[in-house]
């Protein structure tokens, strides 16, 4: 737990005691020891201007209760701000990193719902697909629509093959059509026929 | 719990029996499907996880011939999962592939180093999948 001194009256800074407590939180957020890290993460999601400095410590922190009271805290902030920060970490080389971001932006759909233009038009083919695997799981009215955009337009096997694989799960009959003209541009590749046939049926099924 | 009810059958011949038993893990659900479909008409008998944790316990609650893991998976990715794996006298030896759309030398390596015995790119074709798990299953000391 991260002790912040209580003020006596009349000696209160400019800011009020909440940015004192805001700024005492910060900085035991670059702590040495892992427990007022974690403790001041958690207490700082009650102070949503801090979403970038928390997503700076993110970026260093090694500890794994650490990392997650830190994407607890973004979850619980929620805005626009630290989504468009957590989708950065979709570019990370530690895998359990980019995931860890991945499932918080699963947590934030209306945060995340400005970024997903951005993230579906990204150079990065990776970043295309984490970002359809986000859209495969996060509850957004307008996931389908977006995922069916990708089979349409996106010409890398791997991106339309995780948009197939999200419509299998939350794709509707007014798929079926863009299915199968995917079908056709992969006609020969084994797996893309496959996961087609696969996510039609399923579709049809429900 | 197998989906495969529900899946098309794979073209690639008809199934036999005996090849061993396979452990694929990947949070796709088509690609569990394609994989089991791919590799029972192999011969093998495939079991399926979800995510790192599952695989993992899965893996130490019954023998396989060859592990399947995907890279990018939630809750335990797939370097985590091979990493507890070959810290775990009971599962050091057993074979793994790792499957990922990550192509590059620097992923083959990572992968490498967390203890997988070879590394796929997808989209992976079936007589490609079937071969490295001819090949790969080969080795495991069942």
């Amino acid at each position: 737990m991260v002790l912040v001194k209580q003020k006596t009256p009349g000696s209160e800074s400019p800011g009020g005691p909440e940015v004192v407590g805001r700024d005492a939180l910060l900085a035991a957020l670059e702590s040495d020891t892992a427990s007022d890290r974690r403790s001041a993460a958690r207490e700082l999601a009650a102070f949503p201007e801090t979403a970038p400095a928390l997503c700076d410590r993110l970026a260093v922190e090694q500890s794994p209760s650490v990392r997650a009271a830190i994407l607890m805290s973004l979850i619980r902030i929620g805005s626009p701000e630290a989504a468009g920060r957590l989708a950065e970490f979709l570019r990370s080389d530690d895998a359990t990193l980019r995931n860890g971001a991945m499932e918080a932006l699963q947590e934030m759909p209306d945060a995340l719902e400005g970024h997903v233009d951005r993230l579906l038009a990204d150079g990065d083919s990776d970043v295309r697909i984490f970002a359809v695997n986000i859209l495969s799981a996060v509850r957004l009215r307008s996931a389908p629509a977006w995922l069916a955009r990708v089979i349409r337009s996106d010409s890398h096997v791997n991106v339309c093959a995780a948009a197939v694989d999200g419509l299998a799960e939350i794709g509707g009959v007014e798929m079926l059509d863009d299915l199968a003209d995917l079908r056709r541009r992969f006609a020969g590749d084994d797996f893309m026929e496959f996961a087609i046939d696969t996510a039609s049926l399923r579709i049809r099924g429900r | 719990m197998s989906n495969a009810s529900s899946s098309p059958r794979h073209p690639q011949g008809d199934e036999v029996s005996g090849r061993g038993r396979i452990l694929v893990v990947d949070d796709g659900i088509t690609m569990r499907l394609y994989y089991r479909s791919v590799l029972e008409a192999a011969g093998f008998e495939v079991e399926e996880a979800t995510n790192g944790v599952e695989g993992y316990e899965k893996a130490l609650a019954s023998a396989f011939d060859l592990m399947i893991v995907d890279i990018n998976m939630p809750k335990m990715d797939g370097y985590a999962m091979l990493r507890a794996i070959r810290t775990d006298p009971a599962l050091c030896a057993v074979p793994a592939v790792t499957i990922s759309t990550e192509a590059s030398e620097r992923d083959a390596q990572q992968a490498l180093r967390a203890g997988a015995n070879f590394y796929l790119v997808k989209p992976v074709g079936s007589k490609e999948l079937t071969e490295v798990a001819l090949m790969v299953a080969g080795r495991s000391p069942r």
